[in-house]
């Protein structure tokens, strides 16, 4: 069992590295627009003196990602759709073991890299196919599949589903 | 155990099971709303109140300084005010949207906050979104609005958060209240099932000591059963075998497991009793009714593997087990007790027979050798009579004793043979002791006397008449009497006798003769009464001895259910006892039979005969009167020889039936009496008597008379003695007179002599008898009065004539002996006259032989 985990780890580690190299053999686009999202810190990927800025168009240009939830602070289902946390530091190339993600109103959470798997977080931009608007906690909802996962019903993961989410700090 | 005790921890155990579903039941509701209050909490969790109002003010305020800077600098941009506008508004849909105060049913609480929002929010948002020239127009009254709506929003979420607080606490309460409850049910719950535990502990404690009882007990039963001697068979109410123990293996050759489960019937009964099995079987499962069951030890047969059937001593218990009634049979083989039994039984009739067959042989043949014997004795006398050498006459003397001898050896075992066939009739007659021992006495004075010995009777004067076998108690007297003589030389033997009543017409006879004589070793005394025992070999070879009177006479003693022994010290003398229960005759009753009787001819076949019978002893006295009356014949009885030659003088009797041995006058000297004179001195006169010794009898006839009967005599016996006076009308008997009827001179015998000796050799044996017998007959003038030597000289004389054929001479002085024997010490005297003129008679008649 063990072994097997240890194995997939080295795999998954393995797919990182060729992500990475592969995202950095292409050289991340720089913002054309507005940018609404600043990456920082311990990765490799970047687009300006260290930093990785997105607008909208160079996040649409990572992989996307989409589930519809409910939440508590919403009525109703919505889809949303984004890209996942996991995706977006593979594609920079993170070295570090954990996430620092602050607020337009300067609210911060921090979680291992670890946290962030292929069922989330994601990085929402758009909920039912338009883009966020601040007033409706945009432009980037960082928010989990609460419906499909129980796990993610828990008090750290509503701390952790941070709204107006503008910046990235990845740590050692 | 008792249904009460057994049920009292079941109860209890009900009674906590109650209560346990109970609290189960109560917990079940309980932890149903624990849960419910606990998914509020956790599964439907929502943001924080306080932070989110908290953030709505801090929001609010961030707006309102932006606001503010804005109106102070009075420049552009605008879009830090913008900003904190819409991150605002973006907090208001929290509260305005409701869901999270919905669910935190604070919907009412918060409505007042949301209409306020919204009024806010419905001014201001058209003012944001505008130009900024018109924004910046209605700064003022914006920057107004705004610290309005602070106020009012920080009074309206203090309520909010203190309703919030009150229900918080309701439902923290409400919670409280659940768990305590959950918590209390929960330590119900926990008593219960600790008591519940050890009530279970408490029976399992019990069950383990139950079950280790029961495994003891049944490992015990188990072992006692399996090694138990008997077969054991446990059988159910079917007749199929629940359990077969080893003996039972053993048996009946099935192993346990062969036998488990099979039908008794198939099994061990044989198929000839299956059916009545089978029949007791079903009356048992109909009616309940046992026959064989709980009956005891029976003995019935069972059936081997092997198919062989044997004989088992069985018994049977029920009992009513978990599983209906239950049969147990011990079982044991009994076939070879049985055969043993069998074989022994079949030993001892073997045996038994054998054993009777030997005393008939012996009986038989004891019998039958008498006759012979007598034969040789008779035989022997003739020949003793001619005999002229002495060394003939020595072995003729020897001949005869060693006949004696044999005879009383033949007499002896027919004594012993008849007692131990239980042939042995004893009579029941009155009699008196103290004549019958005198007479015992009296007859071996003359022997004692020559062995200077002196018998003494010491009986007291007045022993009642009693009733009993008097012939077998003279018999064993005796035979002690005679044994006191024979081993006392120059002694004393006195018989001593006396009657202890008994009381209820019985009295002990307590008897004893006592010698002074050699005396018996105490290792002996016991042996004395033994068959076939003598003491001094040396003496059983020269004398009469057969060994075997004492044995007779304890024999005779016992068969009369008396007790006979003897005492002795060596050298001093003996003394023999007997003691004997005897019944005691009346003493008023007459004295027996002492007038003559007649009987009437019953018609039978054969000549009637008109008899006397002449008979001391009562019983024999009648038995002899019933049998005669049965042949047909009349008798007139006498008690004595006196009364017999009384009747006889005065009339004339065919037969005279005479006893020998009488008190007062004996059976010899009546004879000779009756032959002197009267109307019966021709009549037949037949000896009655015990003493069956051919001597005796040659002693009778030359008493005068015809014949002899031995006693006890047998009907047939009495029918031919007296056909043979009567079939042959017999001519007149010779003239009744002492003197003999044939020649003086035994023709016969002289005739033997002179072949032998030639004239002269009789001449000259003549000429030595005359010499001889002369010389005899005046020594026994001379000494009549020593009746021994008297008797010596008789017996001498009477040798001496019979070897020269004097046929008359020799029977008289064989009379003379033969009465002095007896101890008729007058006998000679009043013989005197015949003995001269006998003498005369032979000696001229020889005289006259030899001149011829």
């Amino acid at each position: 069992m063990n072994s097997i985990r240890r194995f997939s780890a080295a795999l998954m580690i393995a797919a990182g590295l060729l992500s990475a190299v592969a995202a950095r053999a292409e050289i991340l686009p720089a913002p054309q627009g507005d940018v609404i999202l600043t990456v920082s810190g311990a990765i490799t990927n970047t687009n300006d003196d260290g930093l990785a800025r997105f607008d909208m168009a160079v996040l649409d240009g990572l992989p996307r990602h989409s589930f519809a939830t409910s939440t508590i602070w919403t009525e109703g289902v919505d889809t949303y759709e984004g890209v996942l946390l996991t995706d977006l530091l593979k594609a920079l190339g993170a070295t570090g073991t954990n996430v620092l993600a602050k607020a337009l109103n300067d609210y911060e959470i921090t979680f291992p890299v670890a946290d962030a798997t292929v069922e989330g977080p994601l990085l929402a931009y758009r909920a039912n196919g338009k883009p966020m608007s601040i007033r409706e906690k945009g432009p980037i909802w960082m928010i989990f599949p609460y419906d499909d996962v129980e796990a993610f019903r828990t008090e750290q993961t509503y701390s952790r589903s941070i709204w107006q989410l503008d910046r990235i700090v990845v740590t050692e | 155990m008792p249904s009460v005790l057994r049920s009292r921890p079941r109860y209890l155990r009900n009674v906590l099971f109650g209560f346990m579903a109970m609290a189960v039941g109560v917990l079940a509701v309980l932890s149903a709303e624990v849960r419910h209050e606990m998914r509020l909490f956790q599964e439907e969790p929502v943001d924080n109140v306080h932070w989110n109002l908290t953030q709505l003010e801090l929001d609010l305020v961030l707006l309102l300084s932006a606001a503010e800077l804005a109106l102070e600098r009075d420049e552009p941009p605008l879009d830090e005010l913008r900003k904190r506008f819409d991150l605002f508004y973006s907090r208001t849909d929290l509260v305005r949207q409701g869901a999270m105060f919905e669910r935190l049913d604070l919907e009412m609480i918060i409505r007042p906050l949301i209409a306020r929002l919204d009024g806010f929010l419905q001014r201001a948002t058209p003012l944001i979104d505008g130009s900024d020239a018109s924004l910046r127009a209605a700064l003022p009254a914006l920057v107004e609005d705004v610290q309005t709506l602070r106020m009012d929003l920080r009074s309206l979420s203090i309520r909010t958060v203190e309703q919030y607080a009150t229900q918080a606490d309701l439902r923290r309460a409400e919670l409280a209240r659940l768990l305590r409850q959950v918590a209390a049910t929960s330590a119900a719950l926990l008593i219960l099932l600790v008591a519940l535990l050890g009530s279970v502990l408490y029976l399992n404690r019990q069950a383990e000591r139950k079950t280790a009882e029961v495994l003891r007990v049944s490992s015990r039963l188990q072992a006692t059963v399996a090694t138990a001697l008997d077969g054991v068979i446990v059988a159910g109410l079917d007749g199929r075998v629940l359990d077969f123990n080893q003996a039972a293996e053993r048996i009946f050759g099935f192993s346990r497991d062969e036998a488990i489960g099979q039908g008794l019937d198939r099994l061990i009964i044989p198929a000839r009793h299956v059916a009545a099995h089978e029949a007791g079987m079903a009356r048992m499962r109909d009616t309940g009714k046992k026959k064989v069951v709980d009956a005891g030890r029976i003995q019935i047969t069972a059936k081997r593997k092997s198919g062989e059937e044997f004989p088992v001593e069985m018994s049977i218990t029920s009992n009513s087990g978990p599983d209906g009634m239950i049969f147990i049979a011990f079982l044991r083989d009994i076939s070879e007790p049985v055969a043993n039994e069998r074989a022994l039984l079949a030993a001892r009739d073997k045996a038994l027979a054998a054993e009777q067959a030997k005393t008939n042989f012996l009986a038989v043949m004891s019998h039958e050798m008498r006759t012979p014997l007598n034969g040789v004795i008779a035989a022997i006398e003739i020949v003793g009579r001619k005999a002229v050498d002495p060394s003939q006459a020595k072995f003729v003397r020897l001949a005869q004793s060693s006949a004696k001898l044999l005879l009383r050896h033949v007499n002896d075992v027919l004594d012993i043979s008849k007692v131990e066939a239980g042939h042995l009739a004893l009579s029941d007659s009155p009699f008196e002791l103290a004549p019958m021992l005198a007479s015992l006495t009296d007859v071996l004075r003359p022997v004692a006397a020559q062995k200077a010995t002196e018998i003494e009777l010491d009986i007291g004067p007045d022993l009642p008449p009693v009733r009993g076998d008097s012939f077998r108690l003279g018999q064993i007297v005796q035979n002690l009497l005679s044994n006191a003589v024979k081993f006392t030389d120059g002694g004393k033997v006195v018989l001593k006798a006396v009657l202890h009543p008994q009381g209820g017409g019985m009295a002990l006879l307590d008897l004893s003769v006592t010698d002074s004589g050699i005396g018996i070793a105490p290792e002996d005394l016991e042996r004395v009464f033994e068959d076939f025992v003598m003491l001094d070999p040396s003496y059983g070879r020269t004398d009469a001895g057969t060994g075997l009177g004492l044995a007779i006479s304890r024999r005779l003693a016992e068969a009369m259910g008396g007790q006979i022994g003897a005492e002795s010290e060596i050298g001093k003398g003996s003394r023999f006892w007997l003691r004997l229960p005897m019944r005691t005759a009346d003493p008023a009753a007459p004295a027996p039979a002492e007038s003559a009787r007649t009987t009437a001819k019953p018609g039978a076949d054969g000549p009637f005969l008109d008899l006397l019978v002449v008979e001391d002893n009562a019983t024999n006295r009648t038995v002899m009167e019933e049998m005669l009356r049965l042949l047909g014949h009349r008798s007139t009885l006498a008690v004595d020889g006196r009364e017999g030659v009384t009747k006889a003088r005065v009339h004339r009797y065919d037969a005279i039936l005479m006893d020998i041995s009488m008190p007062v006058m004996d059976g010899m000297t009546a004879t000779g009496l009756i032959r002197a004179e009267g109307l019966s001195k021709d009549s037949r006169i037949i000896a009655v008597t015990a003493h069956t010794m051919p001597e005796e009898l040659e002693r009778f006839r030359g008493a005068g008379m015809d014949d002899c009967l031995t006693k006890p005599m047998t009907i047939r016996d009495l029918a031919r003695t007296l056909a043979a006076i009567s079939a042959p009308p017999s001519p007149p008997p010779p003239a009744a007179s002492p003197q003999p009827a044939d020649a003086v001179l035994d023709a016969l015998r002289i005739e033997d002599l002179r072949q032998a000796l030639g004239a002269d050799g009789i001449r000259r044996t003549v000429a030595q008898f005359l010499r001889d017998t002369t010389a005899t007959m005046d020594r026994l003038r001379s000494t009549a009065s020593s009746p021994a030597e008297a008797r010596a000289l008789c017996h001498e004389l009477a040798g001496a004539a019979a070897m020269v054929g004097a046929a008359h001479l020799h029977r008289h002085f064989a009379g003379l002996e033969a009465q002095l024997r007896n101890g008729d010490a007058k006998a000679l005297a009043a013989a005197q006259a015949d003995t001269d003129r006998l003498w005369a008679d032979a000696a001229a008649a020889l005289g006259a032989l030899t001149k011829a």
